[in-house]
């Protein structure tokens, strides 16, 4: 039963003090933004020269729909969490302001020779954020309790392969050769089902875990040297596994399996406590991927960009360049990440586009070179402290479903931060992850925001536990 | 002297970072003032502890040995429980004790040994009180509050 009242003593105080700085940081952006497309850098700055009123209403609206938020979870969820809204409304208004400056600059030339560019990449990126907010509202109405998640979770999971097959089925019979299979079209949204397949399977492992914790902790069953658990609990693991692997043949995105496996491995570890475990998946997985690597040309491919020595460019450097799908988007990316320096070029004075997919794939790049790297610093600090405060919620939950599912989820963002950002920097192939809340893309920020929306009632739900209603 | 577009410029690009930085100067002090709050998996309060009594040998643990107990204890030998008993008669997830409107309640955990109070199995959660002995494998113990 929602209690809801409303108590100046005992609003959000918190939370809305940490607001004040991210608005701040959106109105500077878009006064700069303004002035760099409209005013003449040489010329002294008037009470004329600065932006109109109604060209801040993109992110006075924001302002408001985070306003709005604050407001309606000091009602009805005072003691969720102060601290993650503030973190993941400053990133998902960087990420707005990036794809309104990008938009403009990412022009395709068609075949009758007339350019299109990409100019609703801002309004669309705000209306997914707003978008988001609300379906985090809706999140933590609808989950009343976590418990009647961890009864249904294999419908969850059915829910995520339903959701898989459907895309893979369409998609193999759209193109066969396209790069990536992961997308669904319906009408005009493009819509990634993967996302919402890796919150369903957080939940079953959660549940499933959960329930067989202790089994999998001390579970005994030899084969040679490992121990393994029993095979009435390791089924159910295998077969999600294998779906994961499943998906990085069909799918083709290597980037989805990868994490995964990554999820699995932090989950496991975190419920049962068993660094085996851990060391026999990995070993499986790297034995697997060596097969992968074998059989499929385009994980060589990507590995091989991984390998372009950028420093003493060489012929061979060369081929790897000029390669179809091969290292030219992120040659460019380190180009861009380089010529950003300490502080960057300003929002709205570099140039990311030269970047291929510069608004999803590599919008890190596209932040260092604007934001420099005390700016991409300062963002990956910012990941950190969600990251953290999704595991402090985790830790203080009070049953092992909480716990389990609130580590998960927050394993997942950190996991999809992590592989992106290396891929990005030429540490790990490129994958096609996104970025969360940074990168263009409905289903990705949908996703992550019913991520937050969990995290939030979880912790909701624990403080209601620990200190009482009042 | 008026100020240049492009000096102009420079200044809030600069205020941006700093702005960044700030913010995240401001989420550590939230969270720095927030660390006196205890956190943990279960409440912090104890509401009275679990006393060793009497054991068989080869148990080796001495008598009088005394565990906290919070509104909800798990027993065993592995490291996911709340008291942590190295015996081998006790198994890896062996009993729990809830606290529920001013009574201790005890229920097995699917142990193989089995747990008892004064004699009688635990299969659904018993009530047990202060002086009642409860028998986990081979050690006995008393709730003293």
């Amino acid at each position: 039963m929602a209690r809801w009242s409303l108590s100046l003593q005992r609003y959000r105080w918190k939370e809305l003090g940490l607001f004040v700085i991210p608005f701040m940081i959106f109105l500077l952006e878009m006064t700069q933004l303004f002035l760099v497309d409209h005013a003449d850098p040489l010329s002294s700055l008037t009470a004329q020269s600065l932006p109109p009123l109604y060209n801040f209403v993109p992110v006075l609206g924001l302002i408001v729909a985070l306003l709005a938020m604050n407001l309606v979870l000091s009602i009805f969820f005072r003691k969720a969490d102060e601290m993650l809204l503030p973190l993941v409304g400053l990133l998902s208004g960087l990420g707005v302001l990036m794809a309104t400056r990008l938009g403009p600059d990412i022009c395709f030339t068609s075949q009758n020779g007339s350019t299109s560019c990409l100019t609703t990449l801002g309004p669309n990126q705000l209306l997914w954020v707003i978008l988001g907010l609300a379906v985090c509202l809706v999140t933590l109405f609808v989950l009343r309790d976590t418990g009647w998640l961890s009864r249904y979770y294999m419908i969850a999971a059915l829910l995520g392969i339903v959701l898989v097959s459907v895309t893979v089925f369409k998609s193999l019979h759209a193109d066969f050769n396209s790069p990536t299979h992961d997308q669904l079209n319906i009408g005009p949204l493009n819509l990634q089902p993967s996302e919402l397949l890796k919150i369903c399977l957080v939940i079953f492992f959660a549940a499933y875990l959960s329930e067989n914790n202790f089994m999998l902790a001390f579970g005994r069953m030899r084969i040679g040297p490992l121990r393994l658990p029993p095979i009435k609990q390791l089924g159910p693991l295998t077969i999600m596994l294998g779906l994961a692997l499943l998906i990085f043949f069909l799918v083709r995105e290597l980037g989805l399996a990868l994490l995964i496996y990554g999820i699995f491995l932090c989950m496991i570890y975190l419920a049962s406590g068993q660094l085996r475990y851990v060391v026999t998946s990995l070993i499986v997985f790297v034995a697997l991927g060596y097969i992968g690597y074998k059989a499929l040309g385009y994980v060589q491919g990507r590995f091989a960009v991984v390998s372009i020595d950028v420093l003493n460019w060489s012929n061979k450097s060369d081929a790897l360049y000029n390669a179809p799908g091969g290292a030219f988007q992120v040659v460019q990316g380190l180009i861009a990440l380089s010529s950003g320096g300490l502080i960057g070029a300003g929002l709205g004075l570099g140039h990311p586009a030269f970047v291929p997919v510069a608004q999803s794939d590599m919008v890190f790049t596209a932040l260092g070179e604007e934001l420099g790297v005390a700016g991409l610093f300062a963002i990956i600090g910012v990941y950190l402290f969600i990251i953290y405060r999704g595991y402090r919620i985790a830790m203080e939950a009070m049953n092992t479903f909480d716990q389990l599912l609130a580590a998960g989820l927050t394993s997942i963002f950190a996991l999809q931060a992590l592989i992106i950002a290396a891929g990005n920097m030429k540490f790990l192939p490129l994958t096609g992850i996104p970025l969360p809340f940074l990168s263009y893309g409905g289903s990705s920020i949908l996703a992550n925001y019913i991520i937050v929306g969990i995290l939030l009632r979880i912790s909701y739900n624990t403080s209601l536990e620990r200190e009482g209603i009042a | 002297m008026p100020l240049q577009i492009d000096a102009f410029l420079l200044i809030l690009r600069l205020l941006l970072i700093v702005l960044l930085y700030l913010f995240l100067m401001q989420v550590v002090l939230a969270i720095t003032r927030g660390l006196g709050k205890p956190v943990g998996p279960k409440t912090p309060a104890v509401l009275g502890s679990l006393v060793v009594i009497d054991r068989r040998s080869p148990c080796t643990i001495p008598l009088g040995t005394s565990y906290p107990l919070s509104v909800r204890t798990t027993i065993g030998r592995g490291p996911v429980n709340d008291i942590q008993i190295e015996d081998n008669s006790v198994s890896a997830q062996h009993a729990h004790l809830s606290y529920h409107n001013g009574q201790w309640y005890v229920q097995d955990a699917g142990s193989s040994n089995g747990t008892y109070v004064n004699g009688l199995p635990a299969g659904d959660p018993l009530p047990i009180k202060e002086g009642d002995k409860l028998y986990i494998g081979n050690i006995a113990f008393q709730i003293k509050k």
